[in-house]
This record gives structure tokens, sequence and C-alpha cells, in this order.
């Protein structure tokens, strides 16, 4: 099933909070911006995962929590996670 | 005088005058043999040329000189008095081979009628015309003449033929247009679209899809056990259904191979062409490097049972090195299939940020890099001047998409079945070319580009009409 923006903003919302182990509320919505991105992994490949090198057009959103600024991408068919503690995520 | 010498020199008289009348109707037999004596048809080759762009023109006499060459003991003096019988004139002597006169007929006959009546003499040893010598026809008939297919939308494929629509640069393309005025594909050549797999139904592609011939057994793996690969292969699913659910596929399929001249939708590089679907990346667009060395393994076991599978097209790629998988290309060269990967989209240069596949150093590995309708290396595309060998059109590139669609969709992904196509233009002019030598025509075949001067290996940007010379 494909996602919207907000949909994707949700499960980024709730994914950080977990991995903050934090109320979700505690996470702030900074900013959602629509992007293109590089390829079909949206510049945020897990380990071992190749993707399609197509430009790929999605939602950039920032959140806060702790302080901390956080990044997740997102497009119709997925969320990322992006550069969490060096490492990316697809959720 | 008395009346005997009178008769003596009546007679000498008439002898005289028949004599002369008998020589100049002689003169005008002569004429006519000659004038009713048709040039030599354009069927013969000259016995040596210099290279093979130089061929004859054996029709086209434009000097009425003949290269005679006579026996040896032939004296010049006996030379110069057939040469006058016939008023012709030794016009120069070659010195190196003995008996060997360019001569020239001064009644301005035709070469062949020349020639004919030297090789009657018997003091010839054998006579030819003195050729004229020209480019070979194609060359001689001039530029190629451009074949513009009546596919709907092939006027936005500025890929293909860039008038310079939506604001591009006339020219910037990959001569696509001439390069069809020698062929346009072959349905024996078989082109791996290793990707998300492909809409084989397709209304522009479902005539130019690979299918397992009947008599070919099924794909059989000692893991993954017998698969029923009638339409291709899915390692997502170790499953016989390629079907796109992506668009990806199908969209990189549709430029090596959209069906061309058919008055639907757009035209692929080749009009001609089997595509053979591989998936490995899922809805997404993803998919791991497993997979995709299940799918090579696939293509290399089908090329080993008889399937003409020359080509990978390989539009995706990570930053992540992974020697199985690069030791699954390797194994691809050695059966003599050619993989082209995608650069990647990062803006960075790949000599010092490697992208895989395609900067595997692999013999069968082309890289390639992504332009814009300008001439210009997209905004996104990686370079390397060490690592990323050609480019080609990448940026709002039209093509095939699910659901009988059409879509345009940007990035090295999109130029990578370019090449590809390419590659399979060259594959149905020279069938048995090694996948070395088909490596080498790619990138010999080139248009200069000033943007992408120490960017890439070539410099240039991929022609398929000069990939066809």
């Amino acid at each position: 099933m494909a996602i919207d923006k907000n949909s994707a903003v949700e499960n980024a919302r709730n994914d950080l909070a977990k991995r903050l182990n934090v109320n979700a509320a505690d996470v702030k919505e900074k900013s959602v911006e629509d992007d293109d991105f590089p390829d079909m992994a949206l510049g945020a490949p897990e380990d071992g995962e190749m993707s399609g090198q197509m430009i790929t057009s999605g939602w950039r959103i920032k959140l806060e929590a702790q302080g901390k600024t956080y990044e997740y991408r997102a497009d119709k068919n997925q969320v990322r996670a992006y550069s969490f503690k060096g490492k990316n995520y697809r959720i | 005088m008395n009346r005997n010498n009178f008769f003596i020199h009546l007679a000498l008289a008439l002898v005289l005058v028949l004599v002369a009348a008998f020589a100049g109707q002689l003169s005008r037999w002569r004429k006519q043999w000659r004038s009713h004596v048709g040039p030599i048809q354009a069927t013969e080759k000259k016995r040596a040329t210099t290279t093979e762009e130089i061929a004859l023109s054996e029709s086209h006499f434009g000097r009425p000189e003949v290269l005679v060459k006579f026996k040896s003991g032939v004296s010049q003096q006996t030379i110069e008095r057939l040469t006058a019988l016939r008023h012709d004139r030794v016009e120069d002597r070659i010195e190196n081979v003995e008996g060997l006169e360019a001569i020239d007929d001064l009644d301005n006959a035709d070469a062949a009628t020349v020639v004919s009546e030297y090789q009657q003499l018997a003091e010839v040893e054998y006579a030819e015309p003195n050729f004229e010598i020209e480019l070979d026809a194609a060359e001689a008939a001039g530029p190629l003449e451009p074949i513009l297919p009546h596919d709907p939308q092939f006027t936005d494929q500025w890929a293909l033929a860039n008038s310079g629509q939506r604001g591009g640069k006339q020219g910037a393309d990959i001569s696509a247009t001439l390069a069809w005025a020698t062929t346009t594909g072959s349905d024996k050549v078989v082109v791996a679209v290793l990707d998300s797999g492909v809409d084989y139904t397709h209304e522009d592609l479902i005539q130019n899809m690979w299918m397992r011939p009947a008599s070919m057994a099924p794909y059989h793996d000692n893991e993954l056990g017998t698969i029923d690969d009638e339409n291709g292969f899915n390692a997502i699913d170790s499953a016989g259904d390629p079907m796109d659910e992506n668009g990806h596929g199908t969209h990189c399929a549709g430029i090596i191979g959209a069906e061309g001249e058919n008055n639907v939708g757009i035209a692929g590089v080749n009009w001609k062409v089997k595509i053979m679907p591989l998936k490995f990346m899922n809805a997404g667009g993803f998919g791991t490097t497993k997979d995709a060395i299940e799918a090579i393994n696939y293509v290399i076991d089908r090329k080993k049972a008889g399937v003409n599978v020359r080509i990978i097209s390989a539009s995706w790629g990570s930053t992540q090195r992974s020697r199985a998988l690069e030791d699954a290309i390797r194994k691809a060269y050695e059966n003599d299939i050619l993989f082209v990967a995608a650069a990647g989209n990062a803006s960075v240069n790949n000599d010092r940020n490697p992208h895989f596949p395609s900067s595997y150093n692999v013999p069968n590995v082309v890289s390639v890099a992504a332009l814009d309708r300008h001439d210009e290396l997209a905004k996104f595309s990686n370079w390397g001047a060490k690592s990323v060998a050609i480019a080609a059109p990448g940026v709002d590139i039209l093509s095939t998409w699910l659901g009988d669609a059409y879509e345009e969709k940007s990035g090295t992904s999109m130029a990578t079945p370019v090449v590809s196509g390419v590659a399979a233009l060259i594959l149905a002019e020279h069938p048995r070319m090694s996948v070395d030598d088909l490596k080498k025509k790619l990138l010999a075949s080139t248009d200069p580009i000033v943007a992408l001067k120490g960017k890439t290996v070539t410099g240039g940007r991929v022609n398929a009409a000069k990939a066809l010379d």
C-alpha cells in the first residue's frame, strides 16, 4: 500500500521514539520537505542493499528529540532512518 | 609508253586505289567495333588494395588508359611500333616491372576496348584498365540517411534524436536515426535486464520479450530446485515470474528495446531484440547482493544452455563492495557476457569514492555516466577519469512503465540501458564479436564532449552510428 506524507511522518516519529526510548509525544516535527533522492533506497541503503540508480522523489523529514535533530527519508514505498548513529535503517 | 606498260600502270593504280579504300574501311570498321563494345561491368575488384576502405569503381574509367605487360624479350622498338599501329602512345614505362607500360589511346576509345585489343596480341602477357580508385560504395554514396520511426512519442525521445526540443541542444543524442540506416537490431541478440523485473505484457515490449524455447529444459539449481523460467527469472522468490512491481526495470527494458515502427508509444535503441527479464529488486526498487548474484548465475546457466545472451544491463548499485558479486561478474566475463553498470547518482568522483558494481576492475564492466539534453554531465551523475568508461543520455528519458504507460525518468539507471542497447546493435551486426572487442568498440565509438574531458575514460557520449561503422 502506498505511503502518503502524513503517514510517513507518523511512522518516522514512532520509529525514532522507539530507538531513543522516549514517548512519541517527545519527538517534534522540525520540517518536512519534498525532495529528490539519488536512488531508490533514497540515498540511505542498508548494509548489503543494492538499489536502482534512478532519481526518486520523496520527503525529507527532520525530527527533534532530546535536543538533537534526526533525519528520515520517505517515498510512497518506504520510510528510512538516515545515518542514525552512523547507520541507515529501512523501517 | 607501249600498250603493255599502259595496262601495267593502270593495274597498279587500281590496286593502290583499292588498298586505300580498304584501309579507310578498316579504320571505320575499327572505330565502329570500338564504339559497340560496352564498358566493363561493376563486378570486378581490384587485385590489390591498400586498405579495406578502398575499393574500385570499375564502371568508371575516367581516363582511356591501360596498363599492358609485354612478354619478356619484346623490344621497346616493337612495343612502340605496336602502339603506333593502334594510334596509341606509351605514356609511361613502369621501370620496376619489366615490360609494363602505361598506354594512352589517342582516339579516346574506352579502356575495355583497348584492353581487348592488346590482350589479343601474341607479344602481350596481360592488359588491364588503369582503374580509378575511390572510396567504397557506402562512402561514395555519401552520409547515411536518417531513419525516423513512426512511433507516436518518438519526438519526445531526445536521447535518440535531439532536435532541440524543450530547449535542448540539437544533435546532443546518440545518433540512433543514423545507426538505424545500418541496423535496427536483431531478435537473435538477448539482453538480460537485471533489475526489478519487467512488465513483459507491456504493449510496446511484448513482441521483444525473451521466452525460454520449448526445446530448452527449465532452469535447474541444486539449491533452488527446478524453476519454470518460461518468462525469465525471479531471484527474490526463486521463481519463474519476473513481473515488475516497481517500474524501474520496465523503464530500462524500453530504452533498450521498445518495439520500433509499431505505431505505439516509443522506439527502443533496438527496434528488434530479445529482453530477458530478471527480478532481484522488489516493489521499492531495492534488493540484496545475494539475489543479484543468483540472477547473474541464472544468466550464465542460460548462456551455457544455448541462449545467445551477451549483455547484462545493471542499472543499480551501492557503495558497498562485495567480493562475491565481483566474482559472479567475472564469471559472466569468462562466458563472453558484457556487464553494463550505472556509475551512480551521488555527484561524486568514483575514482575516489567507488560505486559497485560499476567500479569493479573486471574486463567486461562498462561504467556509465549520465548526460542531460545540453550535453552536460547530469548534476547528479558520478564521474571518474579512470573508473567511469562512457556517458549516455540519462535525464528526462521517456520509456515504458507499468500498465502500458510511459514515463520520463532520470538517473545513471537510464543512461546504462542506452549503452546496453548500443552494444546490442553492434552484436546484431557482428554476432560473433567477443566481449573484449565489444567493449573496445563501444569505447571507441564516442563523440567527444567538452563537459566530459577529464571526467570519464573516453571523455565522450556513446554514438550508435559510429559503433556500427
